[in-house]
């Protein structure tokens, strides 16, 4: 972990805290204490303020009125619209459950998406959450009413592990069913063929809608580093693979190089953005790329 | 199997080593850890072994890790190529017959027939059979064969000669005939103690058995050992073997007409000298016969040549070529007279450098009591003479420089030695005794008895060649006196010197026999060489024992002629006797000649032992078994990653 990291709590120590939503209250509130002193100051919430126009600034962003009335160029900073639908889509294959310090995917994903939903709410953008596996487990439509938060935070206390993977059915099904310009947030490990899961987020780019992918990954799935011969279980399907790690490691890091990059390359030609989250790594990184997306789909 | 034998054999007992592994893999079997994880397609995608190909590894592993320890343990047993191994599966019975003159009493051949013939009749069936007789020389009148009918009638052929039995020669063409089979040898023979005597390198395999059968042998004996002529006439020596005193009468021919007669009394295991007066005859042969019908027929008579002949004509070689430094060796052979005299001359190293080849041809016999002043050129004579067939004594005393013989016969002499200060500390003294009393160098001592009471206080450290008889050593064990040959010729070394420089033997009455007769046997060595290669060679001896001389004329006793052209009735004439020893009806009984057996043996296992250890020296099998150990290791390592 690099000292810029060391500010943030780690994941599993943050798993240990009381409720999710205290989990999420505390990742929101210290990253937005943090953003003052950080560039993204410029997609905080709170008070919109007023201040000349320097060149650089978007134009905009230029309030117009008081232009008018004072002949003189102001921005407008941070106001936002609340009509932004906010789509959490959390995979709860039962893959999710893997985790080999202290933390499972799955308990990552939620904390992500609680603290995605809180951050969200504070902007008064509309919040979905839709959970899955092979098919849609459950799913709560947007909104942006104070109540909803909680809603979401309850329903993402009481998930439970699904069964097999299958991204990219869900993510047709709800392509379809979204009508209003919004935003797709999908945290899931991506075990599924990375065609057929390109295929389903570029429906929702079809559609208009900006997408950011957060490829929930286990530290040991990233570096495999176990060392005697080993029979490793699939914990979907449950099938066995005698392997001895040291002869495959390198084939084995190689074929999820390999994943990753066709997930980076198409994504990224589709205009979605793809993140790879590593379940060591504290959440306001997350954060940070979901402000980051939120703002260029802004422009 | 494959002809792959094993020099430390017990060393194959680690081998069971291998059953470690095995049994590990059988039942320790160790259980891979299961770990529930996510990324499974990555490990798909990751050519994952499986189950199926992990099991073959596992064996694969498990066959390496057998093959390591099997393999090191055959390293160490020192592995090495022995002989077809078809050889050693069929056992064969081989039968020797005793042919010698002491199986010539009356009936005595007939019974050792009858015993031949039992034996191949009663040997197992379908077990080769082959037939062996000994006496003068070994010969396999039946090879190994299934054919008994050949076998009996190569065994009602044969008849009793007049050579001399040795039993280590015959055992060895036997052991060679058998070659690495098994099986057992059937000794028909009348177990004459002195057939034991001879010197020779016999051995018998331990794969063989060997069964003597006893043909019996004459209770008495009485036979002619000697007939010489010298200058009162012929003298001949008549041996009593009997427990009871004889008188017999000799009867002498001339050219085979009958010459006259003399009847002697001879006392109870002793011997009598009859001379019989030649008046004045100076050629012809000569035949003395005594009438003994209970003893050996075949030393009833004995011969002998009356032809005039060259005296034999031997060099001395001493430093300087003064007279006193050959003293000794000269007056022994001035002593000799008459038709087998030897004429000594004595010569200096530098003078011998300069002598002409044609006139080093006329000398019969060569003795080197000093190599100072021998050059370059001498060297050269030197190993021409040798090599063509002449006979070389060579006294080792503190005058002959043995790197000066051996550059000279460089190639030819295998044997080597060296001085050493004293004899050996805890023996001030050496004794002289011989290996091989019938050796022609001791045919006139009579007995071993004269010899033993030559002290050495100064000797060489010989090593014989690999082609040389020890016929003589010292107290210590350490060899006194070899014969090798050399080429065409033959090379006597005494470990000492002749001149009595640090021994007292030229003062023994045994001296002027031994030296007379140890460059007779020499002068006779190149006039044989000469007869068996036909080239001219002068020589005056007159006569010969049965065997001595090649081909039929020395197969049995009588005079025959040598030399000239075959068939053309030229050349000299020459007796061919009995060895007198054959006389002596002295028998031991058959535990001593198993006794003997075993110590041919026992000498055969570790004439074996080193003959495979410089076989395993040469093939080296264990390099290519630790090299394939490492392969195979490395391979471990490989299948053993792999699985983990």
């Amino acid at each position: 972990m690099s000292a810029a990291e060391l500010r943030f709590l780690d994941p599993a120590v943050l798993a240990r805290l009381g409720t999710l939503e205290l989990r999420a209250r505390t990742v929101v509130e210290g990253f937005l204490s943090g953003l003052h002193r950080s560039p993204f100051r410029g997609f905080s919430v709170e008070f919109a303020e007023y201040r000349q126009y320097l060149p650089g600034d978007d134009l905009s962003t230029i309030d117009w009125k008081v232009y008018a009335r004072s002949d003189r160029h102001y921005v407008k900073k941070f106001e936002e619209d609340t009509n932004l639908d906010c789509h959490l889509l959390l995979d709860l294959s039962a893959s999710m459950g893997y985790g080999s310090r202290g933390v499972t995917k799955l308990e990552y994903g939620s904390m992500l998406a609680a603290s995605l939903a809180f951050l969200m709410q504070r902007q008064r953008d509309g919040v979905s959450l839709t959970t899955f596996d092979e098919a849609i487990v459950s799913r709560l439509p947007p909104s942006a009413r104070p109540g909803h938060l909680r809603a979401i935070l309850g329903m993402l206390d009481r998930v439970r592990l699904g069964m097999r993977t299958d991204v990219s059915r869900p993510l047709h099904l709800l392509a379809d069913g979204i009508s209003k310009r919004g935003m797709v947030v999908l945290i899931s490990d991506l075990l599924d063929d990375p065609a057929r899961v390109v295929d389903g987020l570029r429906h929702f780019r079809f559609r208009g809608t900006d997408v950011i992918v957060f490829h929930v990954m286990d530290p040991a799935e990233i570096t495999f580093p176990f060392e005697r011969a080993t029979r490793f279980r699939d914990m979907e399907s449950g099938d066995e693979i005698v392997a001895v790690p040291a002869v495959i490691r390198e084939r084995y890091r190689a074929a999820l190089r390999a994943a990753q990059e066709i997930y980076r390359g198409e994504l990224g030609a589709a205009g979605i953005d793809y993140q790879i989250l590593d379940t060591s790594r504290p959440l306001e990184f997350a954060l940070m790329a979901y402000l980051s997306a939120r703002g260029r789909g802004r422009k | 199997m494959f002809g792959l034998s094993f020099l430390s054999p017990l060393f194959l007992a680690g081998a069971a080593a291998a059953a470690i592994p095995i049994a590990l893999h059988l039942f320790h079997r160790r259980i891979d850890p299961v770990i529930d994880f996510a990324a499974i397609r990555y490990l798909r995608a990751a050519t994952v072994e499986q189950a199926s190909r992990r099991r073959f590894r596992e064996l694969l592993l498990v066959a390496l890790r057998v093959a390591a320890l099997v393999i090191l343990a055959v390293a160490f047993a020192r592995p090495y190529l022995a002989a077809s191994a078809a050889d050693l599966a069929a056992p064969a019975t081989l039968v020797l017959i005793d042919t010698s003159a002491s199986l010539s009493a009356p009936g005595q051949f007939a019974r050792a027939r009858a015993l031949a013939t039992a034996a191949i009749r009663s040997a197992p069936a379908g077990q080769a059979v082959g037939v062996l007789t000994f006496g003068n020389g070994a010969d396999l009148v039946a090879p190994l064969s299934l054919d008994r009918a050949g076998a009996l009638a190569a065994v009602e052929a044969v008849t009793a000669g007049g050579g001399a039995t040795g039993y280590r020669a015959a055992l060895a063409r036997a052991a060679e005939a058998l070659g690495d089979r098994s099986g057992r040898f059937l000794v028909i023979t009348d177990l004459q103690k002195s057939a034991w005597d001879t010197a020779g390198d016999g051995s018998v395999s331990g794969r063989v058995s060997v069964e003597v059968i006893d043909a019996g042998g004459p209770a008495s004996n009485v036979g002619i050992s000697s007939l010489h002529i010298d200058v009162s006439g012929a003298v001949a020596v008549v041996h009593n073997y009997s427990p009871r005193a004889v008188e017999p009468r000799l009867e002498f021919a001339i050219d085979g007409r009958h010459a006259g007669s003399v009847q002697v009394k001879v006392g109870a295991g002793s011997s009598a000298e009859v001379r019989f007066d030649l008046e004045g005859r100076s050629g012809g042969a000569l035949t003395a016969s005594v009438g003994d019908t209970e003893g050996y027929a075949a030393d009833n008579v004995r011969y002998a040549v009356m032809d005039a002949a060259d005296r034999p004509s031997v060099l001395i070689v001493t430093p300087s070529g003064a007279p006193s430094e050959a003293l000794y060796l000269s007056h022994a052979l001035e002593v000799t007279e008459g038709a087998g005299g030897i004429r000594p001359r004595v010569l200096s190293g530098s003078q011998f450098s300069e002598l002409a080849p044609e006139r080093l041809a006329e000398v019969d016999a060569l003795a080197i009591l000093g190599t100072r002043g021998i050059g370059r050129r001498g060297r050269e004579l030197l190993a021409e003479y040798v090599s063509q067939g002449g006979g070389l004594l060579v006294g080792a005393g503190p005058a002959v420089d043995p790197v000066v013989i051996e550059e000279a016969l460089s190639g030819l002499l295998r044997s080597r030695w060296r001085p050493r200060a004293a004899v050996s500390p805890d023996k001030a003294v050496l004794r002289f005794a011989p290996d091989d009393i019938r050796h022609p160098v001791f045919r006139l001592l009579g007995g071993v008895g004269t010899l033993t009471n030559v002290a050495f206080e100064r000797s060489v450290l010989v090593a014989p060649g690999e082609n040389a008889d020890v016929i003589a050593r010292f107290s210590d064990g350490s060899p006194a006196l070899i014969d090798e040959q050399v080429g065409n010729g033959r090379v006597l070394i005494f470990a000492s010197d002749l001149n009595r420089e640090g021994n007292s033997f030229p003062l023994q009455p045994a001296f002027v026999p031994f030296v007379v007769e140890s460059l007779r046997y020499l002068e006779f060595s190149r006039a044989s060489t000469g007869a068996s290669t036909g080239t001219a060679t002068r020589s005056s001896r007159t006569e010969y024992l049965v065997g001595d001389l090649p081909g039929a004329e020395g197969a049995s006793p009588g005079i025959v002629r040598i030399g000239g052209a075959e068939g053309q009735g030229s050349g000299r004439r020459v007796a061919v006797n009995v060895d007198a020893r054959e006389s002596d009806p002295t028998r031991i009984d058959a535990d001593a000649f198993g006794a003997m057996v075993s110590r041919l043996q026992s000498r055969a296992a570790q004439r074996a032992r080193a003959d495979l250890q410089d076989r395993e020296d040469t093939l080296r099998l264990w390099q290519y078994g630790l090299a394939l150990l490492i392969v195979s290791l490395a391979a471990e390592s490989v299948v053993g990653r792999r699985v983990g």
